[in-house]
């Protein structure tokens, strides 16, 4: 498990005053607020104060960023967290973030792949898995009954698939 | 304009033979369909479908609330990688 999180990134200076345009990746936009201090990928630590939302993002004041032209050289900097700045979940809820990456075995201990991402079609969430010997990208539906086991500390999961999946 | 009721719903025949199929054989597979014209009928619920979205096909397990729905609506023929961040997916 990663122990820093991308929450979102600079796009550059909003207005004249050192105000910074960001653009958060937060399921909600504006809950990136609530993972302050943020930390640039060069580790330098920033607080966030969101200021009003923006076309494309948000307008925000952060700390230690007086002028334009110390907002316009952070452009394109990604802001990170730590993990356990997350909240905790109930049962069953996982972070993209903790699932993304994982060992894929089906229940005889063959190992198929890796987890490439987490996607929803709307009615259910989907795993991607991919391996070495798959030809495609295959989506695995994420339920208890086909993912019986997942094990975040050994970063595994085991995959019980019907039958055509892969 | 939307469809005459007496029609009744739209569904592929080769869909219905595969679903019913696969009802009887009570195997837990995935009925591979290309159709993503077809209509969810009350008899699919609890099968899954993998539906065709021009590259593989999506896993679909039909639910009570996709009834009257197309499939082709729960196959995405785009896929978005964003950043992970702070979502959550939930195992039902």
């Amino acid at each position: 498990m990663s122990d820093k999180v991308v929450v979102g990134s600079i796009a550059g200076a909003f207005g004249v005053r050192g105000e910074v345009r960001i653009k958060s990746y937060c399921a909600d936009p504006s809950a990136i607020a609530d993972y302050n201090p943020l930390t640039l990928e060069n580790g330098r630590v920033l607080t966030l104060t969101l200021l009003r939302p923006v076309k494309g993002g948000y307008a925000v004041r952060l700390s230690g960023v007086a002028t334009k032209e110390e907002a316009d050289a952070l452009r394109g900097a990604e802001l990170l967290t730590e993990r356990e700045r997350l909240p905790s979940l109930p049962d069953d809820e996982y972070y993209h973030a903790d699932l993304i990456g994982l060992s894929v075995l089906d229940t005889g201990g063959e190992e198929l792949g890796h987890v490439k991402s987490v996607q929803n079609n709307g009615a259910d969430d989907l795993l991607e898995v991919h391996g070495p010997g798959l030809s495609t990208t295959v989506f695995v539906p994420f339920t208890k009954a086909v993912v019986p086991t997942i094990d975040l500390t050994a970063r595994r999961i085991v995959i019980d698939p019907p039958e055509g999946l892969f | 304009m939307s469809r005459s009721v007496w029609k009744g719903p739209f569904v592929d025949a080769y869909v219905l033979k595969k679903a019913e199929a696969s009802r009887e054989s009570g195997r837990n597979e995935v009925i591979k369909i290309w159709s993503r014209r077809s209509t969810i009928l009350p008899q699919f619920v609890g099968l899954t479908f993998g539906v065709y979205n021009g590259q593989k096909h999506i896993p679909v397990n039909v639910s009570e609330d996709m009834i009257g729905q197309k499939f082709g609506e729960y196959s995405p023929t785009r896929t978005y990688y964003g950043h992970a961040a702070d979502k959550k997916a939930k195992r039902k």
